[in-house]
């Protein structure tokens, strides 16, 4: 069965996508490595911002006053200011799709901290551990769970971003979507559209899996 | 004679920002080496900003404070913190580490090697009857009285001379708390640390204190005495309020029936005819007489069992038990249960099979007055 779309070609043209399998495996690993890159930047940058934020209460409010700002600008309004600059190019791909995690990833490890009860620094803090002490070794763990989860809802938006890179000469699946729209070929729009889709999917449950394997004390109960 | 204090306040006071009242105003306070003091009070005394004075936790605002001769305040907190085990009512394990790795922290800290850590970790273990199969799990999967022993484990890990309790036993139910009690005391009576212990619940204070400082609102300080002391002479009205009305009878549970003098009590053999029964039970005012053969308690009967008869001994009529015989180092206050709670009202006292005497309401009456 052949389903028409109004252009009057194949809903699916199953022949392109079987002979296209290369193309969709380099698309995957540009994907990635769009993805990888801004996840990777955005969670030192993160960290860095969120440790000043700990330490010094009163930045808090600016930096996620100004991280929440660059979130809210569209993807092409910032294209447009970088590419002056920077050009076609990897580094304004990577300095937009980072502005946008900024904002979720700070704030998962500044309220994950902030949960760790304060029982148990003031425990750390009576055995003895400097601050240091207690933030790498008892805070920053004990916040992994709520940081991870900043890191899987930050990987999912960022893998649907990455397709909007395309504009800059980047793009992983975007280059599909994008070719597909211009030639009106339903087909490439709708592999790209899928890929993205999967390939968010499976990251996620990745990094759950992640989380799962880092924090086995926090689904490990009593027994009895 | 007393040797130099382990721990030393002197002339203490906090003043918390933002607020104009002392939480401890000028206290001074010396604690002996090997020796367990307990602060109580009710809530806003201070005693909980008084022990987190002692490891730095809160800083003093005058005042000085030396712990084994050292002056806090010149030591680096760490430092001081990780010679002096502490111990909190949450427990504070941390719940991402084994319960081995819990224990092991301040030997962690220290840079102990790992077969020393491990070795120690095990010796505590034992120490605090935590089976070793355990270790390896982490605390969300330990019960409570569980996790306050390992508590307890990892403060005493470095093996320091001082060891800070804040409500120890306060996150614990009843039945659990009592034995977690029993358990430090019998610690302690091995281990012989210098104990600094804060509770709101005089009881306990009681129970584990060897000197109990009673604490006032902001931090004044009401009485420093042994448990007994203070229950038979509070020095002034806040204390004996606080101390409760059965201050008396919370005294006698600290006084072991070994130091009182015992009565014969109206004995007779098994084979005592009924004439030597009925003198013998109106020697003492009672209706009945305890049975005692060969220096051994046989049991009590009644007057009216025998009174029918010429033979004590005739079948039927055996001695019956007493509920409750006591040892000579179960407390007054125990004394003072058989007493209420028997027939005879008289608490038998026997050590093994050897018949001592027995005590009379009015002994335990005497102790309580004196």
């Amino acid at each position: 069965m052949t389903v028409v779309a109004q252009s009057g070609q194949p809903f699916i043209d199953w022949e392109w996508v079987l002979t296209h399998g290369d193309d969709m495996w380099e698309a995957t690993l540009e994907h990635a490595t769009l993805t990888a890159i801004a996840l990777g930047v955005g969670l030192v940058l993160s960290m860095i911002l969120a440790l000043v934020a700990l330490q010094w209460r009163r930045t808090y409010s600016p930096i996620t006053w100004f991280t929440g700002i660059l979130y809210t600008i569209p993807s092409l309004a910032l294209f447009t200011f970088l590419v002056p600059v920077f050009g076609l190019s990897l580094t304004t791909a990577e300095i937009a799709l980072v502005s946008y995690t900024l904002l979720i990833l700070i704030r998962n490890i500044v309220a994950g901290v902030d949960a760790v009860p304060d029982h148990l620094t003031e425990a750390s803090r009576g055995m003895g551990m400097t601050n240091r002490q207690t933030f790498v070794s008892v805070q920053l763990p004990l916040a992994l769970p709520a940081i991870i989860a900043g890191i899987r809802i930050a990987a999912v938006t960022t893998i649907g971003l990455v397709t909007v890179t395309v504009l800059v000469g980047q793009g992983g699946y975007g280059v599909f979507i994008l070719r597909g729209i211009r030639r009106q070929f339903l087909t490439e729009a709708l592999v790209g559209t899928v890929l993205s889709v999967l390939l968010a999917v499976v990251v996620d449950a990745a990094l759950l899996g992640v989380e799962r394997w880092a924090t086995p004390w926090a689904t490990r109960k009593a027994s009895s | 004679m007393p040797a130099d204090p382990m721990i030393l306040l002197s002339d203490l006071s906090k003043v918390f920002q933002g607020t104009t009242t002392p939480a401890v105003d000028g206290l001074s306070l010396s604690v002996r080496e090997g020796e367990t003091v307990v602060l109580v009070g009710p809530s806003g005394c201070g005693k909980t900003t008084t022990l987190k004075m002692i490891n730095r936790l809160i800083e003093p605002t005058s005042g000085s404070i030396t712990v084994a001769g050292n002056e806090v305040t010149q030591m680096e907190p760490y430092e001081l913190r990780r010679g002096i085990g502490y111990v909190i009512q949450q427990i504070g394990l941390f719940p991402h580490r084994s319960i081995r790795d819990n224990i092991a922290t301040v030997p962690s800290l220290l840079g102990w090697g790992k077969s020393t850590i491990s070795a120690r970790v095990d010796e505590l273990a034992d120490m605090v009857d935590i089976d070793p199969d355990m270790l390896d799990r982490y605390p969300a999967e330990l019960s409570g009285g569980q996790r306050q022993r390992v508590g307890v484990a990892r403060a005493l890990a470095a093996d320091p001379p001082v060891l800070l309790m804040d409500e120890p036993f306060g996150a614990v139910d009843p039945i659990v708390r009592a034995r977690l009690q029993q358990e430090l005391k019998d610690l302690q009576a091995r281990l012989n640390k210098t104990i600094v212990l804060v509770t709101h619940d005089i009881d306990e204070a009681i129970l584990l204190g060897d000197r109990i400082a009673i604490l006032n609102v902001g931090g004044i300080l009401e009485q420093y005495e042994t448990p007994e002391e203070t229950l038979r002479d509070p020095a002034n009205p806040f204390v004996a309020g606080f101390l409760g009305s059965d201050r008396g009878i919370k005294r006698l549970s600290l006084i072991p029936i070994s130091t009182t003098d015992l009565v014969p009590g109206p004995v007779v053999a098994p084979d005592a005819p009924i004439h030597e029964v009925r003198t013998v039970a109106l020697e003492y005012g009672v209706d009945w007489v305890a049975v005692v053969e060969d220096e051994a308690l046989l049991g009590w009967k009644a007057v009216a069992d025998v009174s029918d008869s010429g033979d004590a001994a005739r079948p039927g009529f055996e001695p019956r038990p007493f509920a409750t015989t006591l040892s000579p180092s179960d407390s007054l206050k125990e004394a003072l249960d058989a007493v209420v709670t028997s027939h005879t009202s008289v608490a038998a006292v026997v050590d093994g099979d050897r018949y001592l005497g027995m005590l009379t309401m009015d002994a335990i009456s005497k102790e309580i007055i004196q």
